[in-house]
């Protein structure tokens, strides 16, 4: 725990000071304090209970991203050595491409990613997994702060998913900092209740 | 904002989400190069937006003005266009109108360039010793031209140092801020 000891004194040296009447200032700090929140939610899934982090979901967007700019990269270096009217074929499949994978890329984050933030595992000894998938949105012009836990059954693929919606004014203090400690209760709240949820069924 | 929190930022990121800072800024970059390309394949012109960086065709042009190109081999050059063509030993194309223009038979053509507010053709511009420019100088034929918007690549041309700068803070700002 010695790490998030000096995380949390290190952001008790800096007192965030916003003007409250400038939005986008206001705005910015909010967006700082979410993604703060969502580091803390990982962090507790991991530490206090000790799931291992899968990172398939952001390694898929990570080769996605790097198909293309490879994809890029190689038109480039191709019509550097074969100038212009000669390399026209392979410029045509490289453009083509590279949009197609930009493609991909919307569609992947917005209907696979869909705000999912930590992807963890925890595996019981009898071999049984439970995946659990941690998202988050926040909508513009709005102090709500949407937190998701959604809980897989590794074998029956059968997901049960549980949310609150609390101002963000819940999880940052007078001093616009992060109080880690509200975060994870709410996260284990929300992990009890579809743990809960499962033994009455 | 001071740099130091700048770079907390930064410092925050593990090895994927760096990796991915990394990625982002590269697909920035390709986006645009790829949008270039695609812009050279679909009008033939391996230049297809250029500036005016001269007033050698005032008043059909003026300095800063975008011009935009096509180049398909199968629409032939006349008299009277205004073509963008490439000398040897010159790095900058020069954009002047068709002045004389012979064609041959067999679909080879040979012409003459002049700009508009030059009092004489372009013979002395072309390499020592060329009298006349075929096909394969050729550039683009101008379609379509923006006003005013390429004085800014004017300024940074004319200016390397500030070139640099607006490059050095743009890269920065993308390597450094997440999302």
């Amino acid at each position: 725990m010695a790490p998030k000891e000096k995380d949390s004194k290190e952001k008790e040296e800096k007192v965030v000071k916003i003007n409250k009447w400038d939005g986008s200032a206001v705005k910015n700090a909010i967006d700082d304090a979410v993604r703060d929140v969502s580091l803390i939610v990982n962090q507790c899934l991991r530490k206090k209970y000790n799931y291992v982090e899968n990172f398939a979901l952001m390694d898929g967007r990570l080769t996605i991203c790097g198909i293309a700019v490879a994809v890029a990269m190689f038109a480039l270096l191709w019509d550097y050595l074969y100038p212009f009217p000669q390399s026209r074929p392979v410029l045509i499949f490289c453009v083509a491409s590279y949009f197609v994978m930009m493609g991909i890329l919307t569609l992947y984050t917005n209907y696979k990613e869909k705000g999912i933030f930590a992807v963890c595992i925890q595996k019981d000894s009898s071999k049984k997994e439970i995946i659990w998938e941690a998202s988050s949105f926040l909508a513009k012009y709005d102090d709500k702060y949407n937190l998701t836990l959604v809980l897989v059954d590794g074998k029956t693929k059968q997901r049960r998913e549980t949310s609150s919606k609390k101002s963000v004014a819940n999880f940052i203090d007078v001093n616009g900092s992060v109080v880690p400690e509200q975060v994870e209760a709410e996260v284990s709240r929300l992990h009890n209740s579809l743990l809960n949820e499962r033994k009455t069924k | 904002m001071d740099v130091a929190t700048l770079f907390d930022d930064v410092k925050r990121m593990n090895k994927r989400q760096f990796l991915y800072q990394v990625l982002s800024f590269g697909m920035i970059v390709s986006s645009a190069l790829m949008i270039w390309k695609g812009l050279m394949v679909v009008t033939g012109s391996e230049s297809p937006i250029v500036v005016v960086l001269s007033g050698s065709m005032e008043p059909a042009f003026h300095r800063g003005d975008l011009l935009f190109l096509t180049n398909y081999p199968e629409e032939p050059v006349r008299v009277g266009e205004i073509v963008v063509f490439k000398v040897d030993g010159r790095d900058i194309p020069i954009v002047h109108r068709v002045l004389k223009l012979h064609e041959k038979k067999n679909g080879t053509v040979k012409f003459l360039t002049k700009g508009d507010n030059n009092s004489v053709d372009d013979r002395g511009l072309y390499a020592p010793g060329q009298l006349w420019l075929t096909k394969s100088d050729v550039v683009g034929r101008a379609r379509g031209f923006l006003p005013y918007v390429g004085m800014v690549t004017i300024l940074m041309n004319e200016y390397p140092k500030f070139k640099y700068a607006v490059l050095a803070c743009l890269g920065l700002y993308v390597l450094v801020h997440r999302e």
